[in-house]
């Protein structure tokens, strides 16, 4: 099954999904280890790697986005209590804002620092804004700032998707996995 | 022979010849530029050196018994990077308290073709003596005369980036070495 339905994700949903998942935790070790290394050639690969899975994030999010729109979602299980689908809607609108403006304002700290780089050494990444060390200083901060809120953010989308299966007992999780899953 | 007459007159004057030394053509600062282009993650990073002088004895119809004499003032690179200029000054990379000073001296000038110049000469930086060859295209004008050339240079044999730097995956071993000299005759 390709396309979303009314009660199932389509196998490319899933793999956008599970893909960007994966994508987004070594992309964060390798945040947190490229500022915490010791300046060496590790750092500069750590970097580099970084700044590289970044952007393949970001063409991820644009064929995500594309499919989003062009196929409805799922809709939450029925008995949920207002708040909770409130509460479903606004953290999944914010994953998307998130996973959109990490990886654009990396981008701008790249281009004001005037650093150059070729993602994964192949494709030159234009400079989105010119040289300016404000702004290079400036969008450092928010990139910190936007991590933090994404660290609680995802804590809060694996614990809901947690309290579904386990607590609640519905389909949310399971409608995720690869493959065919159903719940009596 | 007046010329001739009249460089006799001036070695006496000053009481020294050096002919290494002595320059016919002068730079205009101004109108010259020396960069580099290193590669940092198969990315190309450039540079420039804003302080340097180019001292020329040379006759484009007849180069042999010219001299060229290109002093840079290490401690003027600029790679635009914040933090790369403040690593660079140390002794891993360019060592500015030790070796300030770079310099390209040759005696041996030649047509390769047509207005195209070799230069072969001695490149000092870092404290090493490498023998190097700097081609070069001349341009003469009404008002003076304009070389440029490029050639590529090996970071490791001046000791550029030592230590778990020399590794060249991350700074690459090459670095390309682009100039463009504007000189005005001298005197």
């Amino acid at each position: 099954m390709l396309r979303n339905d009314a009660d199932a994700w389509g196998a490319p949903a899933k793999l956008l999904h599970w893909a960007m998942a994966a994508l987004i935790l070594v992309q964060i070790a390798l945040g947190v280890m490229a500022v915490a290394w010791r300046l060496s050639p590790t750092k500069l690969n750590l970097y580099f790697w970084h700044k590289s899975t970044g952007m393949l994030l970001l063409a991820l999010l644009v064929l995500r986005l594309g499919w989003r729109l062009a196929n409805r979602a799922p809709a939450l299980p029925g008995g949920l209590p207002a708040w909770e689908r409130s509460a479903a809607h606004a953290g999944h609108a914010l994953l998307y804002v998130l996973m959109a403006a990490l990886p654009v304002t990396g981008w701008i700290v790249n281009a004001a620092a005037n650093i150059p780089l070729r993602i994964f050494g192949v494709i030159p990444l234009p400079a989105i804004v010119a040289p300016d060390k404000a702004l290079t200083d400036l969008a450092a901060w928010v990139h910190r700032g936007l991590f933090v809120l994404l660290a609680l953010v995802l804590v809060a989308h694996i614990g809901a998707a947690l309290r579904h299966h386990f607590v609640k007992r519905n389909s949310v999780l399971v409608r995720m996995l690869p493959g065919k899953w159903s719940r009596p | 022979m007046n010329e001739m007459l009249r460089r006799f007159g001036l070695c006496a004057l000053a009481f020294a010849c050096a002919p290494a030394l002595a320059a016919d053509w002068a730079m205009d600062a101004a109108g010259s530029r020396l960069e580099f282009i290193a590669t940092f993650e198969r990315a190309a990073a450039p540079g420039v050196f804003k302080e340097f002088d180019t001292r020329l004895r040379f006759d484009p119809d007849k180069p042999a018994g010219g001299s060229l004499d290109v002093a840079v003032k290490v401690t003027s690179v600029d790679m635009n990077i914040a933090d790369v200029n403040k690593e660079i000054r140390g002794k891993d990379w360019f060592d500015y308290g030790a070796f300030p000073q770079a310099e390209f001296r040759s005696t041996d000038l030649r047509r390769a073709e047509g207005n195209r110049y070799v230069a072969r000469g001695t490149l000092s930086l870092k404290g090493v003596k490498q023998p190097l060859e700097v081609p070069f295209s001349w341009v003469g004008s009404a008002d003076g005369a304009t070389m440029e050339g490029e050639l590529t240079l090996k970071r490791g044999a001046f000791g550029i980036g030592t230590g778990e730097w020399a590794v060249s995956d991350v700074i690459g071993a090459d670095v390309k070495v682009k100039f463009r000299v504007k000189l005005r005759k001298a005197g």
